[in-house]
């Protein structure tokens, strides 16, 4: 075993330990002070140990601070050039300062695991963490668990041990992650996917603001070997094969209009008596009526604009001299086209699908307003299901970017647009969850960061954003703000109430690490010709 | 499809104008009664008059002329008399074979058809490898009728939406880069439409760019949009008859009109125009069963079809719900028939599938498409199974069933031995199933 140093010091909060002199102990390091030594095999089966993570590491000497500046004084200024330490790896040296994370009891293959409450024997010695001592982390079954990364002990990285955690119940309870831009945030999301393709018990409907999951000109989750079955891709400008992302204005309600812009009491009434009295067609009659009884006619004209505003429609005159409604938009189109379009989502992800919907082509509310379709009819639909039927179904989880769009505080006080926080408060009763990706995790309420059970948190140098992180996470984090800081990029923590503690990981890059789900028979197939009867 | 009133068309005066038939969905030889058979060839033939009558350039049949690729050889005669005179007229008739007259060794009734030079076949296939990729890829050639000059290309339709694989494969930049009048002619739902169209459906941006017009076939309704910019109209005339009993049903509960296109062409589309073909009138009587008894519902029946006019109608009667107290069979269908029958209807046809009685209460297939049936009837049945592999349960058993199901639909290919290719079928479905 690797033996890293010996404890000499501290407390519950901070234990010292002076570093071995050539073995540099790094912030973020995970160790293991073994609480028993010198056991015979069998006695190995049973061990008890504590993992603890280096906070801070500081310089130490046996000598006073004043023979170490007069030293250096002397050197500097040439008195005696040969001037050396006696025996310095004993007299100078660097104490790492950590904090204990768990205590593991080991009973043959079965791990206790529980908060450390009691110190490990002082002057132990401790060791560089291996595989075998977080054997525990391994997840039971492997197709029904969501991929993280592998654990990483500072920036040492342990490759064979994957930090997975299971798929229902952390997508049902809700998922942060605080990302300042380039750490490596959509890479991280990739990843995660590429182990839910896997899964025929989560579905998941990621809105992709920057069109970067699927690979429309790269590697994406497009070249996973269930992409076939398991992947869909909705856009404005599908590749060749994939579904045009197109909502027929008939689709949308009253209160989907009061989410996207401010209406006043006239016009939000106007609205729901227009509503009930045309039916689906509502929209459509608001443009191609010049006079509905009840409305006021300058009522009718505002909404006439704000809804050219807010979906691109307008009325023009075709070439049979029929009034006939245009569409600046490629996302909104009327009669009949893409009527289905939400269900056929909302059935692809009750069937375990992932479904990306390419929103770069739209514009804020646009976006917003297709999310808040599909969820919508999904919330209700598995509000409905009983017990036992809910139980057959696989979770829903929605991949949201900006956050706060949805989740902050003003967003979530206007009307209309509540889908997302109401999935936020009440989803998991009806296994429906979010994954909340943000640079601002400050502007989401507290309330809400709270049930936010797990927590990957990527780099961040923002001061605020990581109090506002640390303060909400599922463990103790109040001594990670620095670590934090210092994440490099693909690095992270997952903090969650399903991990027994706060574990760095190492996120793996997404180009190489897709190769693991890339069918690598494809090409040893017989090759005979494709037979083109008709 | 909102039909024209007038047509407003700017152009120059060079610019001559044609016109072309779009038809499909015939389904010649779906019918097996003699009055409905009658209608079925009569529609057809009226279609073939209208199209002399109006002068068209060419006609496209969009796939399913047949209802099936061998059919009766009466039809098969009484329709190329009929195809004869459109050709002794001049007029060129492309098609394309359908879900229906599709054959997977060439030897449909079209293929037979096509050699006498009556119809021609637009799907001119030629599979190549990508030398990129090395995957296969299939390039289209352009027909180009001689008089117009308009170019079509088709892909035929395969059984079960197979035709996918076509689609998959397809070098579409080809297609695109080609200049001219040019009709994509296609047999296949498309995720655009609505649910309630009970087919398979295909992906739009599967379709080349850039073309004239679209002439599909497989959706029984009419439909058009001019919506996508990117393409150009896209059209289904449905199903001039009916091809399903679900197309009578149509016909009858919602009025649904149906005909063929008439599409206007210089350099563009100028102008479609649907033909509505109505040699029949239609009934239509609906009877809801909830909380009512087997011989309430009955007595209803016989009063309603006491009080209605059904001379030389095709009747459909719906019976649906859930009977409080009697079973299904109270209800004396057959008499129901008798009744109506005797008063002067055509043809009868009763569906009482969504009649349930609450003594029997069979367990409903959720999702009309034919994958989610497959599902639910896998699900359904392994349920009631308890084998001892884990993997024959439960959702992985769907799945194994479903996926040896995709490797057993797989074609034949060219060049490929019989026995490599039950060797190839074996092999796949010996790896599904991990043995």
């Amino acid at each position: 075993m690797d033996k890293r140093g010996q404890i000499v010091g501290g407390g519950l909060k901070n234990i010292l330990i002076r570093e071995k002199s050539d073995e540099k102990l790094e912030l973020g390091e995970l160790l293991i002070a073994y609480n028993d030594l010198d056991l015979s095999d069998d006695e190995m089966q049973q061990r008890n140990y504590t993992v603890l993570q280096i906070k801070d590491v500081e310089y130490k000497s046996q000598i006073s601070p004043a023979i170490h500046e007069l030293l250096a004084g002397m050197e500097l200024e040439g008195y005696d050039p040969d001037l050396i330490y006696l025996e310095p790896e004993l007299t100078n040296y660097s104490v790492g300062i950590a904090k204990p994370m768990l205590n593991i009891q080991k009973k043959n293959r079965k791990y206790d695991t529980k908060s450390p409450k009691s110190l490990p024997n002082f002057f132990n010695p401790v060791y560089s963490i291996r595989t075998k001592d977080l054997e525990f982390l391994k997840p039971e079954k492997i197709e029904d668990s969501l991929y993280l990364g592998n654990v990483r002990s500072g920036s040492n990285v342990l490759n064979d041990l994957d930090v997975s955690i299971d798929a229902k119940d952390a997508l049902t309870h809700h998922i942060l992650i605080p990302a300042t831009t380039g750490r490596g945030k959509s890479n991280l999301v990739k990843v995660m996917l590429c182990s839910l393709l896997k899964s025929d018990n989560a579905g998941i409907l990621v809105l992709d603001p920057h069109d970067e999951y699927y690979g429309r000109n790269d590697v994406g989750l497009k070249d996973h070997e269930d992409s076939e079955d398991k992947l869909e891709y909705y856009s404005t400008d599908p590749p060749i094969g994939q579904s045009k992302l197109i909502i027929n204005i008939k689709s949308i309600t009253p209160k989907q209009v009061r989410g996207l812009t401010y209406l006043t009491q006239a016009q939000n009434e106007a609205l729901y008596l227009i509503r009930n009295r045309f039916g689906d067609n509502w929209i459509s009659e608001i443009f191609k009526s010049n006079d509905i009884d009840g409305v006021h006619p300058k009522t009718l004209k505002v909404l006439k604009r704000k809804f050219d505003n807010i979906f691109g429609i307008y009325t023009k005159i075709d070439e049979n001299g029929e009034v006939k409604l245009g569409y600046r938009s490629s996302l909104f189109k009327g009669g009949i086209v893409g009527e289905s379009t939400i269900d056929n989502i909302t059935e692809s992800l009750e069937q375990g699908k992932v479904v990306i919907i390419d929103s770069s082509k739209l514009n804020d509310p646009e976006e917003l307003l297709v999310g808040s379709m599909i969820l919508e009819k999904l919330f209700n639909k598995y509000k409905e299901y009983n017990t036992v039927e809910l139980r057959k179904k696989p979770v829903i989880s929605v991949i949201i970017e900006e956050a706060p769009r949805v989740l902050g505080k003003e967003a979530m006080e206007a009307p209309g647009n509540d889908i997302y926080s109401t999935i936020a408060r009440e989803g998991r009763k009806f296994q429906i969850g979010l994954i909340a990706i943000t640079q601002l995790s400050s502007l989401i309420p507290k309330t809400i960061l709270a049930n936010m059970n797990t927590k990957i948190i990527l780099g961040n140098e923002m001061a605020v954003e990581r109090h506002a992180i640390i303060e909400s996470a599922s463990q103790d984090l109040s001594e990670d703000n620095r670590i934090i800081a210092s994440l490099d990029k693909g690095e992270a923590i997952v903090s969650s109430i399903f991990t027994k503690f706060a574990i760095p990981i190492k996120i793996p890059y997404f180009n190489e690490y897709i190769k693991n789900f890339q069918d690598k028979n494809e090409n040893e197939q017989e090759k005979a010709r494709t037979q083109t009867p008709g | 499809m909102k039909m024209s009133k007038k047509r407003h068309v700017h152009r120059h005066q060079d610019d001559k104008m044609y016109k072309f038939a779009h038809i499909a969905d015939i389904h010649l030889g779906a019918q097996k009664t003699h009055e409905l058979k009658e209608l079925e060839f009569s529609t057809f033939e009226q279609i073939l008059n209208k199209c002399i009558e109006e002068n068209v350039d060419f006609i496209v049949i969009a796939g399913d002329l047949f209802h099936s690729n061998l059919p009766d050889l009466g039809i098969v005669k009484n329709a190329v008399g009929k195809l004869k005179k459109i050709h002794e007229k001049g007029i060129p008739i492309y098609v394309i074979y359908g879900s229906h007259d599709f054959s997977p060794n060439a030897t449909s009734i079209i293929d037979i058809i096509a050699e006498s030079g009556l119809l021609k076949k637009i799907f001119v296939p030629e599979v190549y490898d990508d030398g990129e990729t090395g995957k296969e890829r299939l390039k289209l050639k352009f027909t180009v009728d001689e008089k117009t000059k308009a170019k079509l290309v088709g892909i035929s339709g395969k059984k079960i939406g197979l035709e996918k694989e076509y689609f998959k494969m397809l070098d579409i930049k080809s297609l695109e880069e080609e200049k001219g009048f040019k009709i994509f002619v296609f047999h296949a739902g498309l995720d655009i439409l609505p649910r309630s169209l009970p087919i398979e459906s295909l992906h739009i941006s599967y379709f080349p760019k850039g073309f004239d017009y679209y002439a599909g076939g497989d959706v029984h309704t009419r439909f058009c949009t001019k919506d996508f910019p990117e393409y150009g109209p896209i059209a289904y005339p449905g199903s001039p008859f009916a091809g399903y009993p679900r197309d009578l049903e149509m016909s009858a509960s919602k009025n649904v009109k149906r005909g063929f296109c008439i599409v206007e062409f210089d350099k563009k589309v100028r102008n479609i125009k649907f033909h509505e073909i109505k040699l029949v009138k239609y009934e239509f009587l609906s009877f809801n069963a909830d909380n009512k008894s087997s011989h309430q519902v009955y007595e209803e029946i016989l009063d309603k079809i006491e009080k209605t006019d059904f001379n030389g109608k095709i009747v459909i009667i719906k019976v649906k719900g859930t009977l409080a107290s009697g079973k299904t069979l109270d209800i004396n269908f057959n008499e129901i028939r008798i009744r109506i029958r005797n008063k002067g209807a055509i043809h009868v046809g009763i569906t009482y599938y969504s009649l349930l009685s609450k003594e029997f209460d069979p367990i409903p297939f959720k999702g009309k498409e034919i994958s989610e049936i497959e599902k639910s009837l896998f699900r359904e049945n392994i349920s009631n199974l308890n084998v001892l592999d884990d993997n024959l349960n439960g959702e992985k058993g769907v799945k194994l069933a479903i996926s040896l199901m995709d490797i057993l639909k797989q074609n034949q290919k060219i060049n490929e031995k019989k026995s490599n290719y039950s060797n190839r079928i074996l092999k796949e479905a010996l790896k599904i199933m991990g043995v």
